[in-house]
């Protein structure tokens, strides 16, 4: 009933994100985002876990027009250590309003079951203007959950985007339990940031 | 700013400190568990059995004429991991049983006992998670 209720309550209010964009073989990922910039809804395949296609329909709060990406992460590079595990995912979006109109981009992570740094970088062209978003995100887990625990993250997040031209950084909580993460930040500049990812 | 850094640097002392006195707990209760007789204290092939023993105890009650493989997996730091690595387990009609030991990076997976158990098929089935089996331990039950 909880989760239930949540996901209806996600779908309602909030539409894309960059959490982790590849699923395990064969897997199927929902992930929702809202800030002030943009509300998306991202649903992506992975077929290996080296790679996800996916479809993102995006409703831009700042050029206040709405589009759908076809999207491509690739798996550039892990390093998986006995307690650590360290990502490089290349990405790519293709809209369906013209070929004007993509995205790419590259983020990375490296996280512990105790320790979380993350960081990720975009360019987007769009037929009238074109921008650039970058974030740093760094955490820490308070107390060690075992599989099928409800896990919590404390976060910092730190985020710009070359519109507004302007670091914005917040505090970010985290919170993940089975199949379902969701992680709120706000500040004062860009109000809340709300992510949920939902993988089957 | 600032209260951004005193809230990163409390977080993270108290993080440290969490991670010593969980230390200190899972020694002290190993040294107040009772190991006699069980299985996760056995010598397999030479190498100790390093798991949760509350987690293997619970994981093998109720298992007979089983074996049981335990995998050392490298990479498996969060839930997603573990959920990928038993869904594809349990898509395996051999498999009777499995579950994720994250604290130690074992996956625990059990078969019948006339199985021959395939270490490179187990190893294909982490990779495809995106993770690497780098060791196994086979203990009949």
């Amino acid at each position: 009933m909880g989760i239930k209720f949540i996901i209806l309550v996600l779908l309602l209010i909030s539409n894309n994100i960059d959490g982790r964009p590849i699923s395990y073989s064969g897997g199927s990922t929902l992930m929702m985002f809202s800030d002030n910039m943009k509300d998306s809804i991202y649903y992506h395949y992975s077929p290996t876990y080296k790679y996800s296609v996916g479809i993102e329909q995006v409703k831009d709060k700042y050029f206040k027009e709405s589009s759908s990406y076809l999207r491509l992460t690739y798996l550039a590079d892990r390093k998986n250590t006995q307690n650590s595990q360290r990502n490089l995912y290349l990405q790519t979006g293709l809209s369906t309003n013209g070929a004007d109109d993509y995205f790419y981009g590259a983020h990375g992570d490296w996280e512990t079951r105790r320790w979380f740094v993350g960081f990720g970088l975009k360019k987007v062209k769009k037929e009238i203007v074109d921008y650039s978003q970058q974030y740093l995100q760094m955490g820490v887990a308070p107390y060690l959950g075992e599989y099928g625990d409800l896990h919590t993250w404390l976060m910092i997040k730190t985020k710009k985007n070359s519109l507004n031209n302007d670091w914005s950084t917040y505090p970010v909580i985290k919170f993940f339990k089975g199949v379902s993460l969701i992680e709120f930040g706000y500040n004062n500049k860009t109000e809340w940031d709300v992510n949920y990812i939902y993988r089957f | 700013m600032k209260l951004i850094g005193v809230f990163l640097f409390l977080f993270s002392s108290w993080a440290v400190a969490s991670d010593h006195s969980n230390d200190h707990m899972d020694h002290s209760d190993m040294m107040h568990h009772s190991h006699e007789g069980h299985l996760h204290e056995k010598l397999v092939d030479g190498e100790k059995l390093i798991v949760n023993p509350e987690k293997f105890d619970k994981f093998i009650s109720g298992l007979t004429n089983a074996q049981v493989a335990v995998v050392s997996v490298k990479g498996m730091v969060c839930d997603f991991c573990a959920r990928g690595i038993e869904k594809t387990f349990q898509k395996d009609k051999k498999v009777k049983k499995i579950d994720v030991d994250l604290g130690q990076g074992k996956v625990l997976v059990a078969f019948d006992k006339g199985i021959d158990i395939n270490f490179e098929d187990i190893k294909k089935k982490i990779l495809a998670n995106g993770q690497n089996a780098t060791s196994i331990q086979i203990v009949s039950i």
